[in-house]
């Protein structure tokens, strides 16, 4: 397929998947995005305002994870429910374009809430060099969780598992690791676990932009992210099932 | 001239106590409906995945428009397109939407792909539903969106997975009627189905596979023929024991009365036999469901009933 006819192919799979679905519904954002808005209010409220700054990193980093994650489980549909993906496999289009179409779906059909993240963070003094920076940690987060993602969908024999393993994933990434607090509440044991987690590193740089401080060294969460990106896409590449055996 | 030419074609599943295709050999001529028949697990869906690049065989080989289904997948998916069966249409997306996708996922610029997309709708008739959402419709209208996906595609070969489950007979025609004029463009149709009626008036030929084996090959007209001992079917209603209808010749039981497929002169002395006893009965020729029925069940005799993913 010629560059130009790929980046049709492209084009359309975001425009059907996830610009039209964002149009003709806009009122699914926030009940697919309730979870981390949840979190970020009671954390508001709860905290009297103080805690708002780790709420927005908690959430931006809860909202970048389950996009990443939600390509997974819309991958599994395709596949199993819809048999798109056999409709797809039998066509010119290849399987990184495909995987890519539908995780640039996924991040258009959750750009409005991610918008008013930044929005918040604006609100909040932070600069626009902060929140450029915050736009580059939510790539390299979305690029990693969508690799999780797509990895784990691959293995799903039927959507409920895939929709189940997926909300499992977004809990132990996003909700128990130090995402809505600082790295430093964590009793000095669990430490080096959390430090693993991807979402915990780009927690601690959301925390950083947004005037909280760098809990973790800044140079070494980006480390960390980015390698986990590579080696993530890395293992995707490899055991991604395109043709069936 | 060979659009497709499977050579010893044998998969077998992981999980599988047996082989979903067995050593099948066979070739489809370009230009040609080519249908495959078959009972659930015989094969069919499974012959129609490997031919179109979606899954890999165990052994054997199938060349497609002359490229090798597994080696030249690449070359070979610019060409072919696919209906697959029991698919499921997209929320929220309306019929155009998903032509429209998969002509420009195909890399199809724009203008043709909306001209394109606006001759499908037409010619399936979804032209009063096409910008409804397609939750919103008829699992037989859903199920034209998702043959029109494939028909409106510049694809020289179509594979279609039971295109018509769940249409209406009206709304089946016109799915036939757009599978014929695609072959009058030249295009290769290869299509599995249940229904005979649909076999026996698109194909140019078909197979009967039995447990991933080919039983029967032919024109629906030769594969009939070769029935040549069991050229008429009689539908016995009343008066006879099973036993007394045998000698006559293969004795199904369909619905409570009795059908006999035999010769011409069997039906003849059945005739008069039933006559004689005042029993009613109604003769006919032999139907491709017959054939099918009959051929299956001998294939099959005597082996072990289990189910196998196709």
């Amino acid at each position: 397929m010629a560059t130009r006819n790929r980046l049709r192919s492209l084009w359309a799979i975001m425009y059907y998947l996830g610009f039209t679905p964002m149009v003709r519904n806009p009122l699914f954002i926030p009940f697919v995005f309730s979870q981390p808005f949840t979190l970020l209010f009671i954390l508001f409220v709860a905290s009297g305002g103080v805690a708002l700054p780790y709420g927005l990193a908690g959430a931006l980093t809860m909202v970048t994870t389950e996009l990443g994650l939600f390509v997974g489980t819309d991958l599994a549909s395709y596949k199993i429910q819809n048999k798109f993906q056999d409709v797809v496999v039998a066509s010119p289009v290849s399987p990184l374009t495909y995987m890519f179409g539908v995780a640039l779906s996924e991040l258009i059909f959750g750009a409005p809430a991610l918008l008013v993240l930044f929005g918040l963070m604006a609100s909040q003094g932070a600069t626009l060099s902060a929140i450029i920076t915050a736009m580059g940690v939510v790539i390299l987060l979305w690029i990693t969780t969508t690799a999780i993602g797509f990895f784990f969908s691959a293995y799903a024999p039927n959507t409920q598992n895939a929709f189940i393993i997926n909300g499992f994933i977004a809990t132990i990434l996003s909700v128990l690791p130090p995402v809505y607090y600082s790295i430093k509440l964590l009793p000095p044991i669990l430490v080096p676990l959390a430090e693993i987690l991807p979402t915990t590193q780009a927690s601690a740089l959301f925390q950083g932009v947004i005037g909280l401080g760098y809990s973790i060294n800044p140079d070494l969460s980006f480390g960390v992210l980015l390698a986990a990106s590579v080696i993530l896409l890395l293992l995707v590449s490899f055991k991604m099932r395109w043709r069936e055996n | 001239m060979i659009a497709l030419k499977a050579t010893d074609l044998t998969k077998v599943y992981k999980h599988s106590r047996r082989p979903a295709l067995d050593g099948l050999n066979l070739e489809i001529e370009g230009g040609q409906i080519f249908t495959l028949l078959g009972r659930n697990g015989a094969g069919k869906t499974t012959f129609l995945r490997i031919a179109s690049t979606q899954l890999m065989p165990t052994s054997g080989s199938v060349t497609v428009l002359g490229l090798d289904a597994v080696k030249q997948a690449k070359e070979l998916r610019e060409r072919i397109a696919i209906t697959p069966q029991e698919a499921e249409t997209i929320y929220p997306l309306t019929a155009r939407d998903h032509v429209m996708l998969s002509l420009r996922m195909r890399g199809m610029d724009k203008p043709t792909a909306v001209k394109r997309t606006a001759q499908a709708i037409e010619a399936l008739e979804l032209g009063e539903v096409a910008d409804m959402n397609t939750d919103w419709l008829s699992g037989g209208l859903k199920q034209r969106v998702i043959v029109a996906m494939a028909i409106a595609t510049d694809a020289e070969m179509i594979f279609l997975d039971e295109p018509s489950i769940g249409l209406d007979p009206l709304n089946r025609r016109r799915v036939w009627e757009q599978l014929t004029r695609l072959k009058q463009e030249g295009r290769t149709i290869v299509l599995t189905t249940h229904y005979m009626d649909e076999a026996e008036a698109l194909s140019d030929r078909l197979v009967i596979i039995s447990r991933g084996k080919l039983v029967a090959q032919g024109t629906p007209q030769s594969v009939k023929a070769s029935f040549t001992n069991r050229s008429a079917r009689v539908d016995v209603y009343s008066r006879f024991a099973e036993k007394e209808l045998e000698p006559y010749g293969r004795v199904v039981e369909i619905a409570g009365r009795f059908r006999v497929l035999t010769d011409a002169d069997g039906a003849k002395n059945l005739g008069e036999d039933a006559v004689a006893r005042g029993a009613s009965i109604a003769i006919g020729p032999v139907s491709l469901d017959d054939v099918f029925v009959d051929i299956v069940g001998e294939a099959e005799k005597g082996e072990e009933e289990y189910g196998d993913p196709e």
